[in-house]
């Protein structure tokens, strides 16, 4: 799905969190949104999810305005950077829940829902572990089955905040091709949030580098490496 | 092999610590339970079920658990409520609100006893407005189960409020943005996550409620077979010397405690295994 | 321009809030509540208190036997509440510092005062100390008579708070670890000086919280002290078991006048208590925290 970001702008209380700002992401693209703490990124993520208003501009999904259009209703893939699985519940239901969740009429069956979250357990190379809990797994592992989850809503995109940030150097790269393959094989428009610019010049096709609410420079990894467009860049690139 | 029974430890003060703890939950608590324990041994389970099992003892331990356990649970419903919004929402007089939640703890049972049937009384404030419907409350069930709220009001909510405010609000976001409604969120993700510590104020505040005296008599009415309760039958068997009879019905609660008290530590055995926290 | 007007809703509800009719009937809801249940019983305490003018009130509380009985309540509360912070300090200190087998045993121990009913417990210590009783037989023939006698009720009171201050100190000590009492041990300070400098510092707020909350439900215990006390008045009458007397007589002023001094005491515990919980919520247990 396309994405168009259009004069959007946040404001909490008295600072402005987003001045505003314009993206247009092509469908299909993996795309980063890089930039250090307070940089308006996970803002900028948490609007395209429906998680927060924006104080003006509007989001438009395939030309479609989604301003307005309720959480619920978004069908974005969100991936929480805590992961947010509930700890009450197995992998499986964990997995199982949007489809749960939805009005009895559109509702998979029984048998329906268990072969997608199955079939989803394959996707993430963790077949066997559907009946354990959250508490019992490791940290790539609850990463991989956040990602599932937020997969088995079929959702329009996948939107992903700091997936990395809480593992250690090793898994990292790991589940950076992981996310990776996924992406190819959804063909989902996927945007992440990294504050690692090693990451998102690695992994996203697309770069989006934002400073103090407000973007620097779009591009091309290897554009944006080769012709840094502010100073804040070129520092931040190399750091 | 083995473990040691205490491990060496460089902390300072053992035999002191050790001497006053022991010596004194001995003294005050452990050495009077076993005194009630031995009395019951010396006439064996016979001699306790003759003793309990009559109509008018049936009908007060019937009386003090059912009515404890209907109060328990609108405590169960109206805590969780009262948790929720002491800590979700920003009010006016939410302060008031929380500390008058711990009034019940403070009040001593004699005076919330009093002031209960002075308001409930046929000619008391409530007592009044009830009667225009023909509901008469004080000196009735219904009376009971008003002093028996009143007491275990605090339990739920004090267990449940911590528990609220620990819950991740991304832990919600996620609900929503995986398409469940507000009310699917509500049912589907908070309430299993705040049951383990609503189960656990539910038992205490039940626990609570079988036990309880004080403010129960005075709006009781203590008519035999419809509102007595059972601690008053133990007074009554005390105040005839009928000291065999008051250990036996003692005995029998007592074991309804430890029932309560082991379920208690069950549930938070279970809760912790299984999602690791209470 | 206008699309994006038309679609945004009247105000938007982030995923983590109730609409807002759910929320204001939820508040109503708790504010219904708690006035029946809370906050008219305590309203009530003083109205009928002062039903005949303050100085009907004031006389009732200036009788002999109101006098004795709060001579005794406060006799009572000034043995048991020390005695119990006393053993709540061992206890704690027992159970944090140590490691030993058994430990999870002690503690539902500890707690089991809570969930004895408080009839039951003065039974108890009627049938430990009777005269009926071996011990107790023994102590009446040499003129110590625990049972209807002070002692008893003392023993009764101590039993019903038990747990209080144990309760409240034992995880905030176990939060706060054992490494500054190791530290001030390594820089040669004795056990007592670490205790008094390093340790009662650290916990002082949480002392104070549990001893509180013992002296309320020290002053205000009836049910196990009615067992215990024979109610002999101007003797073992207490404050709550001179407001039944009292009550049972129809003296309903001077009933609700004694009562009235016990829920200013309970209000100003709570009082006492809030201001806690609002200035040192570092150092109280997590449970508080809110």
């Amino acid at each position: 799905m396309q994405i168009e970001i259009d004069e959007i702008s946040k404001q909490f209380g008295t600072t402005a969190a987003l001045h505003p700002v314009s993206l247009s992401l092509p469908s299909g693209a993996l795309v980063a949104l890089l930039g250090p703490s307070g940089s308006g990124k996970t803002t900028l993520l948490r609007i395209l999810g429906g998680l927060e208003f924006p104080t003006s501009g509007r989001v438009m999904f395939d030309g479609q305005d989604a301003t307005g259009l309720s959480v619920q209703d978004r069908r974005a893939g969100f991936v929480f950077q805590s992961y947010a699985l509930f700890r009450h519940m197995t992998v499986f239901d964990n997995i199982a829940y949007g489809l749960n969740a939805r009005p009895r009429a559109s509702r998979p069956t029984k048998a329906e829902i268990a072969r997608r979250v199955s079939k989803l357990l394959e996707l993430i190379q963790l077949p066997d572990i559907g009946a354990r809990y959250p508490s019992q797994l490791s940290g790539g592992q609850r990463q991989r089955v956040a990602l599932a989850r937020a997969l088995a809503i079929e959702p329009r995109m996948l939107l992903l905040d700091e997936p990395f940030g809480a593992l250690d150097a090793k898994v990292r790269k790991e589940l950076r091709q992981g996310l990776r393959d996924i992406h190819d094989t959804t063909g989902l428009t996927t945007v992440f949030v990294t504050h690692d610019q090693e990451e998102a010049m690695e992994l996203a096709d697309l770069v989006v580098v934002m400073s103090m609410g407000r973007i620097e420079q779009i591009g091309k990894p290897q554009d944006i490496r080769a012709r840094p467009a502010t100073p804040f860049v070129r520092e931040f690139i190399t750091a | 092999m083995g473990k040691p029974l205490i491990h060496r430890s460089p902390m300072p003060g053992l035999g002191l610590s050790m001497g006053i703890t022991l010596t004194m939950l001995s003294l005050v608590v452990l050495l009077p339970i076993g005194a009630l324990l031995l009395k019951g041994a010396s006439y064996g389970l016979a001699g306790i079920w003759e003793t309990v099992n009559r109509d008018r003892v049936w009908a007060a331990l019937f009386l003090s658990f059912h009515l404890s356990l209907l109060a328990a649970l609108f405590n169960l419903v109206f805590g969780l409520l009262l948790a929720w919004v002491l800590v979700r929402y920003r009010f006016p007089g939410r302060r008031i609100l929380d500390a008058a939640v711990d009034l019940p703890f403070a009040l001593p049972t004699a005076v919330a006893g009093i002031s209960l049937t002075a308001l409930y009384a046929p000619n008391g404030f409530f007592g009044q407005i009830a009667a225009e419907i023909g509901w008469k409350i004080a000196y009735t069930q219904w009376g009971i189960f008003i002093a028996l709220v009143f007491v275990g009001l605090p339990f739920v909510t004090r267990t449940v409020q911590p528990v609220v405010e620990e819950i991740e609000r991304e832990v919600e976001e996620a609900s929503a943005s995986l398409g469940a409604s507000r009310l699917h969120t509500i049912r589907h993700v908070i309430l299993p996550m705040l049951s383990p510590a609503a189960l656990t104020g539910f038992a205490l505040a039940l626990a609570r409620a079988v036990g309880e005296y004080g403010s129960v008599i005075f709006i009781a009415g203590n008519i035999p077979l419809v509102t007595e309760i059972a601690p008053l039958l133990i007074i009554i068997q005390l105040e005839e010397f009928n000291y065999d009879a008051a250990a036996a019905i003692g005995i029998a609660m007592l074991l309804i405690s430890f029932a309560m008290l082991l379920a208690i530590n069950l549930i938070q055995v279970w809760s912790r295994r299984r999602i690791g926290y209470v | 321009m206008s699309d994006a007007s038309l679609a945004k809703p009247a105000r938007f509800r982030p995923a983590t809030e109730e609409a807002p009719v759910a929320r204001w009937a939820m508040i109503a809801a708790a504010f219904l509540g708690l006035g029946i249940l809370v906050f008219a019983p305590l309203i009530a305490v003083f109205v009928e208190a002062l039903a005949r003018g303050v100085a009907a009130s004031l006389a009732s509380l200036a009788t002999r036997d109101a006098q004795e009985a709060i001579k005794l309540t406060l006799t009572i509360a000034a043995i048991s509440v020390p005695l119990n912070a006393i053993f709540g300090v061992a206890a704690a200190w027992f159970i944090t510092k140590f490691d030993f087998r058994g430990k999870a045993f002690l503690i539902t121990l500890i707690d089991l005062p809570f969930s004895v009913s408080p009839v039951v417990a003065g039974l108890c210590i009627v049938l430990m100390f009777g005269a009926n009783s071996a011990i107790g037989g023994w102590l009446v023939a040499q003129g110590y008579p625990i049972v209807f006698a002070m002692p008893g009720i003392i023993l009764a009171t101590m039993f019903v708070t038990f747990p209080f201050v144990a309760r409240e100190l034992i995880p905030v000590m176990i939060e706060q670890g054992r490494a500054e009492e190791e530290a001030a041990l390594t820089l040669g300070a004795s056990g007592w000086r670490t205790f008094w400098t390093v340790t009662i510092p650290n916990i002082r707020w949480a002392l104070l919280y549990g001893v509180l909350l013992c002296n309320a439900r020290a002053m205000g215990e009836f049910g196990a002290v009615a067992v215990v006390s024979g109610k002999i008045r101007g003797q073992t009458a207490t404050m709550p078991t001179t407001i039944e007397m009292l009550y049972q007589e129809y003296l309903s002023v001077a009933a609700f006048s004694l009562a009235a001094v016990l829920a200013l005491l309970a209000l100003v515990t709570l009082l006492l208590k809030t201001a806690l919980e609002i200035r040192h919520a570092d150092q109280l247990a997590a449970t508080h925290r809110h």
